[in-house]
């Protein structure tokens, strides 16, 4: 995904994000949904982060495919989206967990546990 | 009787005269030989004088003046001492040594250009090897960047990422001092990338402040991208060197009469005349380079410059004082190498600072998406906003506003290139009836069809109703021409892995 099929890319992926590849707060996994708020984009916005917020322009998109369509790793994405999201331009939503039966080991051992809070 | 004695005094007068006459002779003969003795004597002193006068020339010649002549040949300054004697000047002695000199001279140019040139052969073998091993490294990680999410696995591989962008640096520019190819054919690309990066090759890339004037879409020809990447680099790194950590650094991309030009201002210490002289000298590449000119250690930067712009055509002035006092440094890519790329098809990269000519019509649409949201009843977005339960669904339900067009894209099978646009300007048409941009460039996207509703007047419903429409209008369409395609695929027509290639590209900008 990085680049286009005719050769490597011009411009590293580190300089999106200035070098950063942790954002203190916000945990984004691949599938967490990204959407632009309805705040004004102010100036002076680093190019990166404008680029992001314009392929969200369009509507709501995965992290994983907002990283594809800008040519850069998620992990710089999920920078880019965490300052974003610091600054109210953005809203990140956790991917939905698929349906899983609950194991009836864990569900058992936590009534006998309050059970025995009862006692 | 008488005879007798005449004839004896006869005889003995004749033989006093005689007798007269030798002695004379002889004394005449004895003072001349020790007139020529004496002349002789001064001849010869005259000659040891002249022997040694010789050679204490020829002594003077090995010990003063060659080995002056051989160092004036690496630093002019050291002056070469004349003759002992200066009345030898002009005579056929004096020439002859001056002719020793000049063979020696000659003689140690040709020895100098020779091993320069073993030492630049034996440099450039090695940094070739080095700088392709550095394009495999940078693969590698750059594999691992898009394999690996852990935050600081991915902060570790950025910085290596990094590291590893500046050696290659180095490497590419020793071998390109010496001679070599650049060492990487690219593709034609956007000029702001190959400045972009250029600039991330520095370990000080975050002052660097790139103002890009250009019209959206200028670019450079394959041949000149990475030259122009590595002089604008080398530029950077000697503006970053010379001036304090805190000032920034200004690159500026303008179009100028003859073509482009790439201005690199900073507010550094400055050069003198004599370093600004030695630099432009350089840079303009008229002469060849000599490692041993460089220094130690080497200063690479200014001589790589100045061998792509004798290669590449290209040319760079460091002339100028900056107005900030540091050093303006204007790097002028000629019209022959430039050329266009549809900014549409093919964006630069994300990190690559916007064209200021880009605002009206691309932040526009940037400025004016938000309000337009909540304005049409929040249209293409609501679903997504809405309580838990629907994402899943509208996330799900999106693609066939959104990608149904796209589809047909993918699929039209035998128009190829002609498919697309066709079906792009169906989609688009209305939107670009509304907003005219005043033939300004613009991308083909769904927001100018939000921003297209923001100049039409403002009654709720309509406005509300349209992007509905005009969705509806493109998904029926798509619909039809994907039907056409999926007919005409099932009827045989061939699909070309060429056209799919075509077509995944252009979904992916146009989506």
């Amino acid at each position: 995904m990085t680049g286009r099929p005719g050769g490597r890319p011009l411009v590293p992926a580190y300089l999106a994000t200035g070098g950063a590849a942790r954002h203190p707060r916000l945990r984004l996994e691949r599938l967490s949904l990204l959407r632009r708020s309805d705040r004004a984009v102010p100036d002076g916005l680093p190019p990166a982060h404008l680029a992001l917020l314009d392929e969200l322009a369009e509507g709501a998109l995965t992290a994983v495919e907002a990283a594809a369509l800008l040519r850069l790793p998620f992990s710089a994405v999920r920078v880019l989206a965490g300052e974003l999201v610091d600054q109210d331009l953005l809203v990140a939503r956790a991917p939905i967990p698929p349906a899983e039966r609950f194991d009836p080991d864990l569900l058992k051992r936590v009534a006998d546990g309050l059970r025995a809070l009862k006692h | 009787m008488i005879e007798i004695p005449d004839l004896v005094a006869g005889g003995l007068a004749a033989g006093t005269l005689s007798a007269l006459a030798l002695g004379g002779g002889l004394l005449h003969a004895r003072r001349q030989l020790s007139r020529q003795r004496a002349e002789s004597d001064a001849l010869r002193r005259q000659l040891d004088e002249a022997t040694r006068a010789f050679t204490s020339e020829i002594e003077h010649l090995a010990s003063r003046r060659l080995p002056a002549a051989a160092r004036a040949l690496a630093h002019p300054h050291v002056v070469v001492p004349g003759p002992l004697a200066p009345e030898t000047t002009g005579t056929p002695l004096g020439r002859a040594l001056d002719g020793v000199l000049q063979g020696l001279r000659v003689e140690l140019a040709a020895q100098h250009v020779r091993v320069d040139a073993a030492a630049q052969a034996g440099m450039r073998g090695a940094t070739r090897e080095i700088q392709a091993a550095l394009y495999r490294l940078q693969d590698a990680l750059r594999g691992l960047q898009q394999q690996y999410d852990d935050p600081e696995l991915a902060h570790t591989l950025f910085q290596l990422d990094h590291e590893n962008e500046q050696s290659l640096r180095r490497a590419q520019v020793a071998a390109v001092v010496c001679g070599a190819w650049v060492g990487l054919a690219r593709e034609e690309s956007h000029l702001v990338d190959a400045v972009t990066g250029g600039q991330a090759r520095l370990a000080g890339y975050r002052r660097v402040a790139v103002h890009h004037h250009l019209r959206p879409g200028t670019a450079l020809v394959s041949h000149a991208v990475e030259p122009v990447a590595i002089i604008t680099a080398e530029l950077l790194d000697n503006a970053l060197r010379h001036s304090s950590p805190d000032t920034e650094v200004l690159v500026s991309l303008e179009h100028v009469h003859h073509g482009v030009c790439v201005t690199v201002d900073d507010a550094g210490v400055g050069m003198t005349s004599d370093e600004r002289e030695r630099a432009q000298r350089l840079v303009a590449g008229r002469e060849p380079i000599l490692l041993t000119d460089l220094g130690d250690p080497p200063r690479m930067g200014l001589a790589a410059i100045g061998q792509l712009t004798r290669q590449f055509d290209l040319s760079v002035d460091v002339s100028t004082i900056s107005p900030y006092g540091g050093v303006r440094a204007v790097l002028l890519v000629a019209e022959h190498l430039l050329s266009r790329i549809d900014p549409t098809e093919r964006p630069p990269a994300a990190s690559a600072p916007r064209s200021t000519r880009e605002t009206v019509s691309e932040r526009y649409a940037v400025d004016t998406a938000p309000p337009t949201g909540p304005a049409d009843g929040r249209t293409p977005q609501t679903p997504v906003g809405d309580p838990p339960d629907a994402p899943a669904h509208t996330y799900g339900a999106e693609p066939p506003g959104n990608g149904a067009p796209r589809v047909p894209a993918h699929a039209a099978p035998g128009t190829g290139v002609r498919g697309v646009p066709e079906h792009d300007s169906a989609y688009d048409s209305a939107p670009d009836d509304a907003l005219d941009t005043g033939g300004l460039p613009r991308r083909r996207r769904r927001t100018p069809a939000a921003t297209g509703q923001e100049p039409a007047p403002r009654p709720a419903a309509p406005q509300a109703a349209a992007p509905h429409r005009a969705e509806q209008a493109a998904a029926a369409l798509g619909a039809l021409q994907s039907a056409t395609a999926a007919a005409r695929a099932a009827g045989g027509a061939a699909h070309t892995p060429n056209d799919s290639d075509h077509t995944d590209h252009e979904g992916g900008a146009a989506r």
